[in-house]
């Protein structure tokens, strides 16, 4: 009688203590399936359907056309042209920047007294709190045509004719300013996770390279970038992910929101042909392209994580 | 000496480009003339501040993205803290493959879920509400706070819990007078982050919300662009309001923050 009353209990218990991380867990992973994976599938979904209109808002739901938004938008020439380039181009410069500047700033915090590094992280991390926004508003009113900053000094040297120029129109400057902003806002990151890692190179392995008379170039391209090649990994992956898929920075440019389509980027491309057009298949369809792009890139991310044992 | 002035060039050109933007922001905020597109300073006055609380109505904004940002830290430090405990504290299968999703998760760009999260929103009844974005804001912020918070969970010695179980403790008892206590330096730096994040938030708040009542300060600037041409002062204002306090909030906690994640990345 006795032994069978025992064995069911402990059974329950384990049981419950089975049940228990999955208790906890339930709430985090029932939102994050509601908000984040089902959206994903809808996307996905949606950008194979002839969804467009408020109509078709309303119903949730529209035809199904194959791949004919993909095929519409791999088509149109403004993606190859305009579009692609926008976004790969910008992003492979704000990322190369970001890192050359964060490993720099890095490199030099390491050389500081702890006072003066105290106070430059300060001011690292302010720049890095600045929100897009309000980043992307300070950096127009800077090269604002008329009344900017930049603009009057240009003037003042006779570098722009009397009544300034507009950077916001031209492509190239446009996105200079954009490329700028970003890496302001991304640098800090970059420098603060380079920092850290340079902290924990040992410092007999530099007084050694130093004795056999490595000079400052040398000891950086042998010991520093050895040593800390998954950081590197690491912030340049991220840094990628984050400057692929620049938004806010972009759609409040002057003409960023959809006015100056040599502007476009995939992400604006997106927004503006779903909520300026309802053309919601479509931006359905370029969002698609951008979310596979950023899998790709954060699947190098995880093998990366991976491969240095950090789960 | 050669080289330690080339440092003192490098750290001053360092010290320009991350600071000045605000500087030039604050300034501007301050400047009497930049109502009527001066750009150097005139003078020291709160004028641009007094118009943008006053007839832009940016105190509604103020408040608007304060209740956001505060339900979301709520909710998502809730969620966090409970799915941190678990994936830290328990084996349990398929343990890693939620912590890959969670990774996963966090890198899906949020400006491709804004079309499928409108319609949502719009049959749940919860566009131009504010409770609708703290939903959402609440899902952008719980895989980063999840993954925080697991280090600073996990840099906590299990002897601790163990010893409150000798004790007699139940586990609920364990988690809320043990467990709790012990986190909550990290559940503080998490929570600023989420706050942040809601806070800073553009696209959803701008695609979500209709009336100007409800809006959040990210998109309550614009109205300084349509309404009065461009206000330059009025937008610096503004900005300043809305930059200030993220940037108190952030360089305080940013250290522990660091801490928690090189903590969990040794010890998960």
């Amino acid at each position: 009688m006795r032994a069978p009353r025992r064995t069911p209990s402990r059974a329950a218990l384990r049981r419950s203590r089975a049940a228990r991380p999955w208790l906890l867990l339930t709430p985090a992973l029932l939102v994050l399936a509601g908000l984040l994976l089902y959206p994903l599938v809808r996307v996905v979904v949606i950008s194979l359907q002839d969804f467009s209109g408020l109509r078709a808002v309303a119903r949730g739901t529209a035809e199904f056309i194959g791949l004919a938004n993909y095929r519409e938008v791999l088509d149109d020439r403004q993606l190859w042209l305009t579009v692609l380039p926008n976004t790969v181009v910008v992003a492979l410069v704000a990322v190369v920047l970001t890192v050359v500047v964060g490993t720099l700033a890095a490199l030099l915090l390491e050389t500081l007294g702890t006072m003066a590094r105290a106070a430059t992280t300060i001011a690292i991390l302010s720049a890095w709190a600045v929100p897009a926004v309000t980043g992307t508003y300070i950096w127009i009113w800077i090269f604002d045509p008329v009344d900017g900053l930049v603009s009057k000094a240009a003037q003042f040297l006779g570098l722009v004719p009397p009544g300034g120029e507009n950077w916001f129109l031209d492509r190239v400057t446009f996105f200079t300013i954009v490329v700028l902003n970003v890496v302001h806002h991304g640098f800090p990151f970059v420098a603060l996770t380079v920092l850290a890692g340079l902290l924990t190179i040992p410092t007999e392995m530099v007084e050694a390279a130093k004795l056999d008379g490595a000079d400052a170039w040398r000891r950086f391209w042998s010991i520093t970038v050895p040593m800390l090649r998954p950081v590197f990994a690491v912030v340049t992956i991220l840094s990628t992910i984050w400057d692929f898929k620049v938004f806010t920075q972009v759609y409040l440019m002057p003409g960023g929101s959809g006015q100056n389509r040599e502007v476009l980027n995939l992400g604006t491309w997106s927004y503006v042909e779903s909520f300026g057009q309802t053309e919601y298949g479509t931006g359905s369809a370029i969002a698609v392209v951008l979310t596979v792009t950023l899998l790709l890139i954060t699947g190098v991310y995880l093998r990366t994580l991976f491969r240095e044992g950090e789960l | 000496m050669r080289d330690g002035a080339w440092r003192g060039v490098a750290l001053l050109a360092l010290w320009l480009f991350t600071l000045f933007p605000v500087a030039w922001m604050v300034m501007t905020a301050l400047n009497p003339g930049a109502t009527s597109g001066g750009a150097m300073p005139t003078g020291v006055t709160l004028e641009n501040f007094r118009f943008v609380l006053e007839e832009g109505g940016f105190g509604r904004y103020l408040m608007n993205s304060a209740l956001v940002a505060v339900g979301t830290v709520l909710a998502s430090g809730l969620l966090a803290l409970f799915a941190a405990v678990a994936v830290s504290r328990f084996q349990f299968r398929f343990r890693t493959s939620v912590l890959v999703m969670v990774l996963i998760v966090q890198m899906v760009p949020l400006e491709a879920l804004v079309i499928p999260l409108f319609i949502q929103a719009r049959n749940l009844q919860l566009l131009n509400s504010l409770l609708g974005l703290v939903v959402v804001y609440v899902a952008f912020s719980l895989p980063f706070a999840i993954w925080t918070l697991r280090g600073f969970v996990a840099a906590i010695p299990v002897d601790i819990e163990e010893a409150a179980y000798v004790d007699g403790a139940s586990w609920t008892r364990m988690f809320f007078s043990i467990l709790l206590p012990l986190v909550a330096p990290g559940l503080v730096a998490t929570s600023v982050f989420s706050f942040i994040t809601a806070w800073n938030e553009f696209v959803f708040a701008l695609t979500f919300l209709a009336d100007d009542s409800k809006y959040t300060v990210a998109i309550g600037l614009r109205n300084f662009f349509g309404q009065y041409g461009t206000n330059w002062g009025a937008v610096m204002a503004g900005s300043t309001l809305i930059t200030i306090p993220v940037m108190v909030f952030f360089v305080l906690v940013q250290r522990k923050l660091t801490a928690g994640l090189v903590a969990g990345a040794s010890k998960g």
